[in-house]
């Protein structure tokens, strides 16, 4: 059985008065979020990255990254297998969005500033699921209807991120996400690199400057939104970082792992693609980029907030040391991604 | 052969001399450390929770009511684990719940150090 979210699920904790604080900033959005989208007729499409099927020498290209992929390990597939299912869950994260209050696509094709922006970004990040699954399939390393049956688990289960329809907490944990894809798809461009694969490296490359992009935005709406309600915003942020920032794909099932997102963690994790210290780097940079040590103003709820966010990285890190030191011989797992071969967690 | 029975009569008596000894040391050590492991328990948990002075805790206090999280409490184990100079495994740790509950297995641990 796929697994559920276990923790209750909150709607609409953002108090109604502040929805007007979106509506007022459509124009800022329009001048300074939508400029961070790129023009479709300027953006990579998965095709640049792949065989051309109406070309003589498509089959030869085809053999040649077969045999490019052929040097690739297990545990590599795993982790790219994992991030491509997460990319291609795609309509969860458009839904997501969408539950946020005062900046959803009300009828899909709304024209305001946030709903322009929402299905921009869900058109970008399309090609990701589309170039990584086209990729895979042709590598012939990699089992696809099991990949395939696993995605359609994880679009049926969906994900509660906890952002209880605020657009605050929201933007923080995109912000987040958007900063960890980049670092995770940054990472398996190098290890391909490293293990000869400079097309696939190029494309995983390209996928991460994306996410950058993304990342860039996201971060800019929180900005504003620091300036506009200091406190609010970091209430907010202390708010997502207690909660912890789920992973998009924690829900993943295969039909056969009843742990397969632990699973697959512990391999990101032991291979460097995505770690706990990604985690606390990631909650520095932010707090860095939206400088909330030097936020004023706030109240004693306010204070306590920012101080539980300004102290916690360290924490992290230190009981992440702690587990490193600990950590006893893994076991080797099965993953029916690649037809139940084994790969060391 | 003689020379080898008094080795062995020899060997036996120092067997019986630590038997004794560690038998009357691990009594000593548990009629000691109850209040006061309570004691150092409660001391890591304010600090760590950074609960007033005022405040008193109970053996059965739970970590969650003081406000602990799941952070909290992991730091809370590490604390102990300094303190008292063990270690505690990933499962027993999800059981320590309250400070007596902490304490017990802290003396279990230091129990178990001492035998080895």
């Amino acid at each position: 059985m796929p697994p559920r979210e276990v923790h209750v699920q909150v709607t609409h904790s953002m108090p109604p008065q502040k929805i007007e604080i979106f509506k007022s900033l459509e124009d800022w959005a329009e001048n300074n979020i939508l400029v961070h989208l790129k023009p479709v007729e300027k953006c990579w499409q998965p095709q640049d990255f792949l065989p051309e099927p109406s070309s003589e020498g498509f089959h030869e290209e085809v053999k040649e990254l077969r045999e490019r992929s052929k040097e690739i390990p297990d545990d590599y597939y795993v982790c790219l297998v994992g991030d491509m299912i997460t990319e291609e869950a795609l309509p969860t994260y458009q839904t997501m969005l969408n539950t946020l209050d005062g900046v959803r696509d009300e009828t899909g094709a709304s024209l305001t500033s946030w709903a322009i922006w929402t299905r921009a970004w869900t058109a970008e990040e399309n090609r990701h699921g589309d170039l990584l699954n086209r990729y895979l399939y042709l590598s012939g390393r990699v089992d696809m209807k099991q990949i395939e049956k696993t995605i359609q688990y994880l679009i049926g289960s969906g994900m509660d991120p906890r952002t209880e329809n605020s657009p605050y907490l929201g933007f923080i944990y995109t912000s987040f996400q958007e900063r960890a894809t980049f670092i995770s798809h940054g990472n398996t461009a190098r290890h391909a690199k490293e293990h000869g694969d400079v097309k696939l490296a190029q494309i995983c490359g390209t996928i991460a400057s994306d996410e950058k992009r993304h990342e860039t935005a996201y971060t800019k709406i929180v900005e504003k939104l620091f300036e506009i309600d200091p406190d609010g915003t970091v209430l907010s942020f202390a708010d997502m970082m207690k909660k912890k920032i789920s992973m998009p794909a924690h829900l993943m099932y295969d039909g056969r792992d009843d742990n397969l997102f632990e699973h697959f963690s512990a391999v990101a994790q032991r291979l460097g693609v995505y770690t706990a210290k990604d985690y606390a780097d990631i909650l520095e940079f932010l707090i860095n980029r939206w400088k909330v040590g030097e936020l004023t103003g706030l109240s004693g709820e306010g204070k306590r907030a920012q101080d539980f966010v300004c102290t916690l990285a360290p924490r992290i890190r230190r009981i992440e040391e702690r587990a490193q030191e600990r950590a006893k011989q893994a076991p080797r797992v099965p993953f029916s991604w690649i037809y139940g071969r084994e790969v060391q967690l | 052969m003689a020379a080898v029975s008094a080795t062995s009569i020899r060997w036996k008596d120092f067997e019986c001399e630590v038997g004794f000894y560690g038998h009357i040391k691990e009594n000593l050590t548990l009629l000691e450390a109850k209040p006061e492991t309570v004691e150092k328990v409660c001391e890591i948990v304010k600090k760590q929770l950074a609960l007033k002075d005022e405040i008193v805790l109970t053996p059965d206090s739970k970590f969650s009511a003081l406000g602990a999280d799941s952070l909290d409490t992991v730091e809370i184990v590490m604390g102990l684990e300094e303190e008292f100079g063990i270690t505690v495994e990933e499962d027993n740790s999800q059981n320590i719940t309250t400070i007596q509950e902490a304490a017990d297995l802290i003396e279990k641990l230091v129990q178990q150090k001492a035998e080895a």
